[in-house]
């Protein structure tokens, strides 16, 4: 039991957390407060939600990248209309219509990927791209600050606060909650129930998974219906968060979430994966971008040194891998270039 | 053994004649409606602007004739740039002669090489995936580029720099002949030595490959120095066009655009046409200038090319899916 823990990926990327946390506090012990925490974990907050959602899609054997997209177009596109409308009401009405935009734009993905039987990530590099040009020509190309005085206040909801001897206050926001619920409700899914242990079979071989009987293409629609929802869910987070709405939400962060999930565990090509590795996933992206600033690096060279750790971090299951493949004399044969 | 399968023939593909069929299309269509589209100064304008995104495209595309993906074309394009663009600065700020030009693009292929090997070392040799190597190595590279800028643009080249870009030999602007050499050669490179057979052996089977000899380690990392060769040539013309080095060149679109360009032209693991990235290249540059000429003056008219690119690729896909038949992907 406790052999199958150590070789797992989820301890392995759980390793990386805990070495890289004690570098960074030995170096600034600041780092070693519940300010920290809370810094992290907000951040993380909305790419885990999306990180989910891609899971699914690449535990079923693609890649998509054009969640993002959906994000926008709902989150943007909701506070568009309800702007034109003179909403003034709280956030709730925001995530249902979003949540409603994301299904539709997620579905309409999964249609195409099954109708015509194209590879996942051609689809979606068109409907990124399609959206987004969507959404600046015929919605609005500016960003817009003007918030509903139902939200106002919602960015500082806070769960727990704590007196921090650096920061002054600092505070968990309750949207942490999301995360804790969605991630329990994911897990269930692809562990527990047919449809899960069917999105696994796919990605892992997908002739095998047709011939034991599994609906693929059915699956396959309601990954899709699932990563448009939770990307609405996390742009209207994030917007709320942020208090503005931006037409270009997330527009260069879709390879972050994808890394973070493959960081977490997942495999490429399919079949590998689970929430738990994606959330610490999520987690070390955040811990490398703040290692910087709190090791006191200064502003020109940090995108170097992002570069070179986590060019040192992907490579560590990458040569694991090779050490057990030497030691188990097999015949060394690329899986995923 | 029926060997003749083993040489490409030289037959067009179903995609070529779409491509080509769309691209004249698209040509009349503005030529009809917009009177000055097919005037002297757009096509020359198209011309001096197309060859970066196109070679930057042949470097993406080899990538993924492999099965991989390379995200840092646009970063080692910028890198070049800096880096000879620092080097001329210090060391050659006054002079006008032919040995700016060498120094420029000595360093830049030679950034090139440097770049494409740490890629083709980390894919190949460490067995990272090459979506996840490549995004750390985009980050490297701009971050050294950042770190000795500060974050600037880099500009006050001699004259001398921009003259390969402004140069139009026979009337032909010199970015454009590049572009049609480095297509030459890619064709050749590709379609007609062992190096291009190795390579689509291994895209389509990388253990049938290693099996038949084929050492895929040696050939990732050929196929990724190519990359960062093509690449950096495409950030000398972006240099010499804009008399600048910057690291935040086109970073927020340059990748994007050549993926969507090679998928439209039909790029997958172990096939691919250099000729329709080069008709591709054209018919996203002619949507993009003649929505732009036709839509003038409306809000937020230069974001409909996406929004026409992105629905002309489901097109595309949706005929090939009824032209080919239900293929298997």
């Amino acid at each position: 039991m406790l052999k199958k823990i150590v070789k797992s990926s989820e301890f392995v990327t759980f390793t990386i957390i805990v070495l890289l946390s004690l570098i960074i506090g030995i170096i600034n012990p600041a780092f070693f407060s519940l300010a920290t925490v809370f810094d992290v974990l907000r951040a993380s907050i909305v790419v885990s939600i999306m990180a989910f959602g891609l899971l699914l899609v690449i535990i079923a054997g693609g890649i998509d990248i054009s969640f993002v997209a959906f994000a926008a177009l709902a989150s943007y596109g909701t506070h568009m209309f309800l702007l034109s409308r003179g909403y003034n009401g709280g956030i709730f009405l925001y995530y249902a219509i979003a949540c409603v935009i994301g299904l539709g734009a997620g579905l309409l993905s999964g249609l195409i990927v099954t109708r015509f039987n194209l590879p996942i990530f051609d689809v979606s590099l068109a409907m990124m791209t399609m959206w987004y040009g969507f959404i600046r020509f015929f919605i609005g190309s500016t960003k817009n600050f003007k918030l509903p005085e139902g939200a106002v206040g919602y960015y500082s909801r806070f769960l727990v606060t704590v007196r921090d001897p650096f920061v002054g206050e600092a505070g968990l926001h309750f949207s942490i909650l999301y995360v804790l619920i969605i991630g329990v409700l994911i897990h269930c899914l692809l562990k527990y129930t047919t449809l899960g242990r069917g999105i696994y079979a796919m990605g892992g071989n997908r002739e095998v998974a047709i011939r034991s009987g599994f609906n693929i293409k059915g699956t396959l629609l309601v990954v899709f219906g699932i990563l448009g929802v939770l990307s609405a869910f996390a742009g209207v987070t994030h917007s709320f968060l942020s208090r503005h709405f931006e037409p270009t939400l997330f527009m260069t962060q879709n390879l972050d979430v994808i890394a973070a999930v493959i960081l977490g565990g997942a495999s490429v090509t399919g079949g590998k994966g689970s929430v738990l590795g994606t959330f610490m996933g999520v987690i070390l992206i955040q811990l490398i971008n703040r290692a910087m600033v709190l090791t006191g690096i200064t502003v020109e060279w940090q995108q170097l040194m992002i570069g070179l750790v986590l060019a040192f971090f992907i490579s560590i299951p990458a040569i694991r891998d090779l050490i057990n493949k030497r030691a188990s004399r097999a015949v060394e044969v690329p899986e995923e270039i | 053994m029926n060997t003749t399968n083993l040489k490409p023939k030289v037959r067009f593909e179903m995609q070529t004649l779409l491509l080509a069929g769309i691209l004249v299309f698209l040509l009349l269509f503005f030529g009809l409606n917009d009177q000055g589209f097919l005037a002297g100064r757009s096509i020359s304008s198209m011309a001096i602007q197309l060859p970066e995104i196109g070679i930057l495209s042949l470097a993406m595309m080899i990538t993924v004739m492999i099965g991989g993906i390379n995200l840092s074309i646009n970063a080692t394009a910028n890198l070049a740039a800096v880096l000879s663009g620092l080097f001329i600065l210090r060391f050659m700020p006054e002079s006008q002669g032919p040995m700016v030009i060498v120094a420029m693009v000595g360093i830049s292929l030679l950034i090139g090489v440097i770049t494409g090997a740490i890629n083709g070392f980390l894919v190949g040799y460490v067995g990272v995936p090459s979506i996840l190597a490549t995004l750390a190595t985009m980050s490297i590279f701009t971050g050294i580029g950042v770190g000795l800028t500060k974050g600037q643009t880099v500009t006050g080249f001699p004259e001398v720099v921009g003259s390969v870009a402004s140069l139009s030999p026979l009337g032909i602007p010199m970015p454009f002949l590049v572009f049609v050499g480095i297509t030459v050669i890619a064709y050749i490179l590709l379609g007609r030595t062992t190096f291009g057979f190795k390579t689509r052996m291994l895209g389509t089977n990388p253990v049938a490959s290693k099996f038949s000899g084929i050492n895929n380690k040696a050939v990732i990392m050929q196929i990724f120095i190519f990359s960062g060769v093509l690449s950096s040539i495409a950030g000398v013309l972006i240099m010499s066009r804009t008399m600048s080095a910057s690291n935040a060149y086109g970073t927020a679109t340059y990748v994007m655009l050549t993926i969507l360009i090679g998928v439209l032209a039909g790029v997958v693991s172990g096939k691919g046409s250099v000729l329709n990235i080069f008709i591709t290249v054209f018919i996203l540059q002619v949507i993009s200038t003649g929505s732009h000429m036709l839509l003038a003056g409306v809000r937020g008219s230069s974001f409909f090319k996406d929004f026409a690119w992105g629905v002309l690729l489901i097109i595309i896909f949706i005929i090939n899916y009824f032209t080919h038949g239900r293929r298997k992907e």
